[in-house]
């Protein structure tokens, strides 16, 4: 299928930072599920379990203003790898 | 000089009967449809105009998604027609030959796979069989079990603010979220696995296609089997029956049923014959 190649710097940008804040969301996510496998071993003090899961609440609080400001869709942030599917799981 | 150009449909065999198409059938670009006939095989075909056909243009209009579903439906019209009467080896889409005599060397040089395809198809039906996951929540709405462990607060929709929650709340929210998402793919691929395995009993041949693209067929729910069943034509309507009782057994799973199509995929034989075959 062909698509027509638009370079306007509007979406140029836009393109760029759904690029970005798609590296960021699967780094997002990797700590998360390494986060919460841990909690789930235990042998974290609940301080440290605190500390993460703030941590972690706020990068998606972040990663959702930015979305909202650039004007994508959680649903947007994804790289199709050809044969290997997409990069990042379908959203919930 | 150039012949006109023959679009073809399918082959089928040539019983002698003067026509195997009822007739007033039109096919792609509105040509009349007939039977060209070559050693006991006929195949469908209609004229079709060069500026649209001929290679060249051809390549240019494959990327044409309007006109190549026009084309598409023509095509299937053409061979739903033929297969209503006995039986039919869809060719693929946008096959076109130079004159009759093209269609003719086609017959020629695919005689022995459109006879054995024939031998292998008479008498049988296509049936499609799809099943999705249901959308976020369909279990609740279907009955299932509620995803969230004892003690665990009940994991609000998505969209909520984790405003005002504790960094312990929300990693036991989403490992919340996380185990009823597993449990959600988990139910979706057993119950696929389900329907594979019972219709795959009941049918002489199955065969499985790669999931649809949600992007492409604009269904959100995830495609998790698109299978085809090869049914003998008088057990078409037991199987189909059954795939119903199966659809209504499986909650927070949608099942869809089509046909009875021509066996568009049963056309080539399975790897296993030709691996036979070639040795």
């Amino acid at each position: 299928m062909t698509r027509r190649l638009e370079l306007d710097q509007e979406s140029v940008e836009r393109d760029l930072m759904r690029l970005v804040l798609t590296v960021v969301e699967l780094l997002r996510q990797l700590m998360e599920r390494q986060a919460l496998r841990r909690v789930e071993q235990g042998g974290l003090t609940e301080d440290q379990e605190e500390r993460i899961g703030l941590t972690l609440m706020l990068l998606e609080d972040r990663m959702g203003e930015l979305c909202e400001r650039y004007g994508i869709g959680r649903s947007d942030l994804n790289l199709d790898l050809g044969p290997l599917g997409p990069l990042l799981p379908p959203t919930e | 000089m150039t012949r006109e150009l023959e679009y073809a449909y399918g082959v089928v065999r040539d019983t002698g009967a003067p026509d195997p198409l009822p007739p007033g059938v039109l096919g792609v670009a509105g040509g009349p449809v007939r039977a060209v006939r070559h050693r006991g095989l006929a195949v469908l075909a209609s004229p079709v105009p060069a500026e649209e056909f001929e290679e060249g243009p051809l390549r240019a209009r494959l990327e044409d998604l309007a006109w190549l579903e026009e084309v598409a439906r023509a095509h299937q019209r053409v061979v739903n027609a033929a297969g209503a009467v006995g039986c039919v080896v869809p060719v693929g889409m946008a096959t076109v030959c130079r004159g009759e005599e093209g269609l003719r060397r086609m017959l020629e040089e695919g005689h022995p796979r459109f006879t054995g395809a024939l031998d292998r198809l008479e008498g049988r039906v296509e049936w499609g069989v799809k099943v999705y996951a249901g959308p976020v929540g369909a279990e609740a709405a279907a009955g299932g079990p509620a995803p969230a462990p004892a003690g665990a607060p009940s994991p609000p929709p998505a969209k909520a603010s984790s405003r005002g929650l504790s960094g312990r709340d929300y990693l036991r929210r989403r490992t919340a979220q996380r185990r009823a998402q597993e449990q959600r793919w988990q139910r979706a691929e057993d119950g696929a696995r389900l329907v594979h395995e019972t219709l795959a009993g009941l049918a002489e041949r199955a065969r499985l296609h790669p999931p649809q693209d949600g992007r492409l067929s604009g269904v959100t729910d995830r495609n998790v089997l698109n299978a085809a069943y090869l049914v003998p034509h008088e057990h078409s309507e037991g199987f189909a029956a059954r795939v119903r009782e199966l659809a209504d057994r499986l909650a927070g799973l949608r099942v869809e049923l089509t046909g009875p199509w021509a066996p568009y995929s049963f056309v080539a034989p399975d790897p296993a014959d030709r691996a036979r075959a070639a040795s």
